[in-house]
Parts: C-alpha cells; sequence; structure tokens
C-alpha cells in the first residue's frame, strides 16, 4: 500500500504535473472503434473516465452520448449524470477525463469543436480529445489521436481577441493549436488470457460446441481458422477512394482559405481606404487652418479625427487558423498514405517479375 | 446429456447431441445460435475485475439484436448489474437493470434485451431464477445466458452460451435444463485491427503496447506473409523429397492460391504501374507543395 506522500504525489491533488501520455484500456478502444464504425457517416461523440497518475492520463472506462442534435443541452447532461451515476454502482471510476469523437478523413477541425474542447479544459485541465478516423482504419490500421489545446491556445482563446499582432506575439500558428499525445494500449491480465484463447484454433471438432467455437472464414483453409488469424486488409491496393476523396476535401478546404483571404483583403482595403479619408480630411483640415490663420480668423478646433474615421474591425483570424490546420492535416494524410502505398506498389511489381 | 425418453423438451433444433430425441418437425427448421462481439467478453472481464469484495460472481444484461425468426442472435454490447447471492436468496437490481437499458436505448435504438452473462462456470438454482427473470423481459423469445469461466478451471477461459428449456412435472421457475448452444465470434473489419493490436500486447511483459503507425503495420503483414511463404516453400519441398506424405487437397488448394496472382503482360504490367505511381507522385508532390506554402505563410506571419 503506497505511503500517502506518494499516492497524494501520485494523484497530483495541485494538478501542477503536466500530462504527457494517455494510457487507453484496451476495452476502451473497442468501444470507441465499435460505435464509431456503427454510426458512420455521422460524426458522433463520447465521454471518457478513468484517472490520471503521474503525469500519465489513464483512460479506463468510456461510453457513447447520444447524437440528437435538437435536444436541449439539459437532456444530454441529464443522460451524462445518470449515465455516471449507475456506472459508480458497479464500481467504474467516474472521474471525466475527456471525451472523443469519430472523424471522417480527418475533417475535424471547425469552430465547434475548439470550442468544446476548450470548455472541457477549463473545467478539467487533466482532460484529452481522443479523435477516431473511421475512413482510415479500414485500411487495416487503428487510427487514434490524442489530442489536447496548447495553453498559449485557450490563453488567446478565452480573450476571444484573434488580431494579427495578438497571434505574433503569442507566437500562435496553425500548427500550435494542438499537442499530441502519445498513446499506450493496457491489457490486464485476465485479457491476455482472453487474447490467447482466442487466438489458438478450436482443436475438438466434434459436435459438443460448448467451446468457444471459432471463426468461419470464407477460405474454408485447412490452416488455423482461429479469430486471430492474419488478416491482409493492409495490402489492398486500391488507391482511387481513399486519395480521391481526401483531394476532394483539400479542394474544398483551399476554396474555404481562398474565401476568408479574400475577407481579409477586403478589410484591409477598407482600412486602407478609411486611412486615406483621414489624411484627406487632415490635410483639408491644415490647408483651411492655414488659409483662415492667414485672413485672421481662429483656427477651426482640432476635432477627434479618429472619432470620425473609425477603421473597421480586424475579421477574427481563427478561422483562418482553423483552416490552415485543416489543410496541413489533410496534406500529412496524403503523406502518411503514400509511403506504404509505394511500398505495397514495389512488392507488386517484385512479384509480378 | 441425457437422452432418456422421459423428458419432454420444448426446444427449437440445436447442435448438441440431445436434438436426437427431438423430432426433426419440431419448432423452426433452423437451428439457434449466437454470434458475439469479443467487445463483450472484453466488458465482461472489465466487470469482473471492479466487482465488490466478497463477490465471486457477476451478472449483467446482455444486449443485441435477433433476426426476423429469432433463431440467429448478435450480442453486441452489454452493461453489469449489481446482484447480491446469499446462501438462501438472490437479489438483482432491476431498477438499475431497466434504468440503463433506456440509456442504451438512447444511444442505440435498435439493441434490445437478448439476455444475460454470468461469470463463473457453474450454473445453479439461481441461474435458474435469473434466467426466469430475463425470460420476462425477453418475452416472445428465447433468452441467452452466457458464463465466462473466470476461474480458469482446465486453464481455459471457456465462454458457453445457453438457452434454457423447462423439464420436470411440474413449470416451476427453477425447474429448468439449460441447453447449450452454438457461439461465434463476429466484428467489424476495423475491430480486428484493434484486436491484432490489442493481440501484439499480451507479448510484452507489462501487456501494453503503442499504436502503431502505417508504415509500421505493413511492415508487420509484410513480414507475415513472408513467414507464411517460407512455411509452405519449406513443405512443397518436404513433398517433393518424399519426407512428408502429399495431400492432394493441401496441393490443389497451393496450385489454386498460387494462380490468383494475374498473368498479365510484361508491358501491359509496366504501363499500368507507371501510370499507378505517377498518379500517386503526382499527389504527393501537390500535397508537399501546399503544405510548404503554408509554412512559409507561417514564418512570413511570425515576422510581421
Amino acid at each position: 500500500m503506497p505511503s500517502n506522500k506518494e499516492l497524494s504525489a501520485a494523484l497530483d491533488i495541485e494538478g501542477t504535473v503536466p500530462i504527457h501520455s494517455v494510457q487507453l484500456d484496451a476495452m476502451v478502444v473497442l468501444k470507441i472503434v465499435k460505435h464509431c464504425r456503427e454510426s458512420i457517416p455521422a460524426t458522433v461523440t463520447g465521454q471518457l473516465m478513468g484517472l490520471d497518475v503521474n503525469g500519465v492520463l489513464e483512460v479506463t472506462h468510456s461510453f457513447p452520448m447520444p447524437k440528437n442534435n435538437q435536444d436541449s443541452e439539459d437532456d444530454a447532461s441529464n443522460y451524462q449524470v445518470q449515465m455516471m451515476r449507475c456506472l459508480r454502482e458497479v464500481n467504474v471510476d467516474d472521474n471525466s477525463v475527456g471525451w472523443y469523437q469519430s472523424t471522417n478523413m480527418g475533417n475535424f477541425m471547425n469552430q465547434s469543436l475548439i470550442e468544446h474542447q476548450f470548455e472541457f479544459q477549463q473545467a478539467l485541465s487533466k482532460s484529452v480529445l481522443i479523435i477516431h478516423d473511421v475512413a482510415r482504419s479500414s485500411m487495416g490500421n487503428i487510427n487514434l489521436r490524442a489530442l489536447r489545446l496548447t495553453p498559449a491556445f485557450m490563453k488567446l482563446y478565452k480573450e476571444k481577441k484573434f488580431t494579427t499582432e495578438a497571434l505574433t506575439k503569442a507566437k500562435l500558428t496553425f500548427s500550435n493549436i494542438f499537442e499530441e499525445l502519445p498513446i499506450t494500449i493496457r491489457n490486464t491480465a485476465l485479457l491476455t488470457a482472453l487474447l490467447y484463447e482466442l487466438e489458438t484454433a478450436d482443436e475438438s471438432v466434434e459436435v459438443s460446441t460448448s467451446h468457444l467455437t471459432t471463426y468461419k472464414s470464407t477460405a474454408s483453409a485447412p490452416a488455423n481458422k482461429s479469430v486471430l488469424a492474419p488478416s491482409f486488409d493492409v495490402l489492398d491496393l486500391s488507391l482511387d477512394p481513399y486519395v480521391a476523396k481526401n483531394l476532394e476535401n483539400l479542394m474544398d478546404t483551399i476554396d474555404d482559405h481562398h474565401q476568408e483571404q479574400g475577407n481579409y483583403a477586403y478589410w484591409q482595403r477598407s482600412v486602407e481606404r478609411e486611412n486615406k479619408k483621414k489624411a484627406a480630411y487632415l490635410l483639408n483640415r491644415k490647408t483651411e487652418n492655414a488659409r483662415r490663420t492667414a485672413s485672421g480668423q481662429t483656427a477651426l478646433a482640432d476635432e477627434d479625427v479618429d472619432a470620425m474615421f473609425k477603421a473597421p474591425a480586424e475579421p477574427s483570424r481563427l478561422d483562418h487558423l482553423l483552416i490552415s490546420g485543416q489543410i496541413d492535416n489533410y496534406c500529412k494524410q496524403i503523406n502518411e498514405f503514400a509511403g506504404p502505398t509505394l511500398g505495397k506498389l514495389f512488392a507488386v511489381g517484385e512479384l509480378q517479375k | 446429456m441425457d437422452n432418456s425418453s422421459t423428458l419432454h423438451l420444448a426446444l427449437p433444433a440445436v447442435h448438441t447431441a440431445a436434438s436426437a430425441t427431438a423430432p426433426p418437425s419440431l419448432a423452426q427448421p433452423r437451428a439457434f445460435s449466437t454470434s458475439v462481439n469479443p467487445l463483450v467478453f472484453f466488458s465482461i472481464l472489465d466487470h469482473y475485475l471492479r466487482r465488490n469484495a466478497g463477490q465471486d460472481r457477476v451478472i449483467g444484461t446482455l444486449l443485441g439484436v435477433r433476426s426476423e425468426d429469432g433463431s440467429e442472435v448478435e450480442i453486441k454490447g452489454c452493461y453489469p448489474v449489481p446482484h447480491l447471492e446469499t446462501e438462501d436468496q438472490v437479489e438483482v437490481d432491476m431498477e438499475y437493470h431497466r434504468t440503463m437499458f433506456e440509456l442504451h436505448k438512447q444511444v442505440n435504438p435498435k439493441e434490445v434485451i437478448v439476455g444475460w452473462y454470468a461469470t463463473g462456470a457453474a450454473l445453479n438454482s439461481y441461474s435458474a431464477l435469473i434466467h426466469d427473470f430475463y425470460q420476462k423481459e425477453v418475452s416472445s423469445f428465447h433468452a441467452v445466458h452466457l458464463t465466462m469461466d473466470t476461474a480458469l478451471t482446465n486453464e481455459r477461459l471457456g465462454v458457453k452460451t445457453y438457452i434454457s428449456a423447462p423439464v420436470g412435472i411440474t413449470s416451476k421457475a427453477d425447474n429448468c435444463m439449460f441447453i447449450p448452444i452454438p457461439c461465434d465470434v463476429k466484428y467489424f473489419k476495423a475491430e480486428r485491427a484493434g484486436l491484432e493490436l490489442l493481440a501484439n500486447a499480451k507479448s510484452t511483459e507489462s501487456g501494453s503496447t503503442t499504436l502503431l503507425s502505417d508504415m509500421d503495420n505493413l511492415e508487420q503483414s509484410v513480414i507475415e506473409v513472408q513467414k507464411m511463404l517460407e512455411r509452405v516453400s519449406e513443405y512443397v519441398d518436404s513433398v517433393l523429397a518424399g519426407t512428408v506424405p502429399a495431400n492432394n487437397t493441401v496441393g490443389r488448394y497451393l496450385m489454386d492460391t498460387v494462380s490468383v496472382v494475374p498473368k498479365v503482360d510484361a508491358a501491359e504490367f509496366e504501363k499500368m504501374f507507371n501510370s499507378h505511381l505517377q498518379d500517386l507522385l503526382m499527389v504527393i508532390y501537390l500535397a508537399n507543395m501546399t503544405r510548404t506554402q503554408l509554412a512559409v505563410a507561417k514564418r512570413l506571419e511570425k515576422l510581421m
């Protein structure tokens, strides 16, 4: 039994130790995958529960949230409260540590996600957002990312001032919005036993079906028929669906980016116009004043020039940040996809010889 | 399984030796079978680990979907239900069961209660009582009972699924016999990738593993394929050398497999290969150019 001092250090009550990695229970991984997969193409969310120990955020349980959009805030929080209460009765850690969201092709960087994550992180400093990409996971490898908003971004979001100079002062660019944490997956001992059992082929071929029967593969190979027999989805060569969709999304985002640029340019032009008008007015005043002093009249009072020529406020650059981040994400995805695909292509080339 | 002729079994035809006595014209012609999502096993184990001190068994509800005629049941999810078992009585928190079901229905309106699970291999009269309760919940169809042997008797995590049938003269609640039914494991393709990842962890010391990047995953698969090819070629060599007796089925199967590799004319293949490669390279080039552009913009913004 660890001493009180050790335990309190591990539990980090003051919240001083920053989280540096995330540890998911095996069950949580499967639950997230199952829930996201059942609801494509809609994006769904859910809550994560667990504990943070020594800078590692351990996630031990998760449950999906109902995805009706028309529901008021109350219904969703009601569901959550009820769910947590029920789970507490069966000794599940009812400490909320984050939430997860499914996404398709990596298009998750939008305002609502940032807002939700911001509120979450405000309330609980030790929280994490897990993104599961359903489309990429169908190619033989699970895609999970653990993200948090950087402190610099949180500060700026609180003030809601996204002017260019604020951004440069905080040194905030689109790559600084999220910080990514490494994920490890943990299996309990019983689970390990289960995995071994699923893997070994079923020896008893007799009629009694009291054992766990194996997954019947369609090829009915005489080789092992176990549940974990290797699958080769990852060796699929088709290029088009994934890359084409990615490129479509990329083009859409670039269109948005273009629009953003247009807005910004428009603002700049209007500021220029205002400034010119102000300068012209001042010049006018000066000549007027000079004329009047020359003719012996009193100079006109200096009016508040700034109040007359109010420059329009700079549009928020948050969208620009998000869009750039999204574009970057898509390009990275294409790169990551291309690596293995080139390998596969050349392998097939060799096979042909 | 006792095939005494005095037993009156009202059951659909199942794949056990007991069905020899049941006339083939009885009930549904198709076998009653279940398929389970591996997530259910994981949840059961997790619940078992979290049980209160002193509890030997834990139970919970199984959710799933069933086919139209009720003969195929697919168990997709589950949730634990607190219960108390003493020497002379058993209590199940029905209120909790109902509440959880309502909550779950909000997320998955299609899933219905299909049965219940318990850890521990023993089936006693309490099981019969609980099963009766669940049978009432499931109404017109048979409730499925799944047991998972967490005590690891016979060094197996034996999983058995049963339905119950009334037996004996009076139809009291605990007069029933549990009949085992076949059980499959079914999952999505993406879950399969997850399972493989988890399976990687079982060989490490602490039972933990990190996520693999796509490249690493590909590498692993390629190594697997290489190993398989090695095994096959070893087998073929030994058959040719005469050390291993030749098996016609295996030989034919191997021939089929090898002939699946498409035989494309070399020039054609070159063309296809090159065009595919060019497409991919062009896309990579454009993507990288976009990224570089963004990076340059980022630097410029910083300078401003």
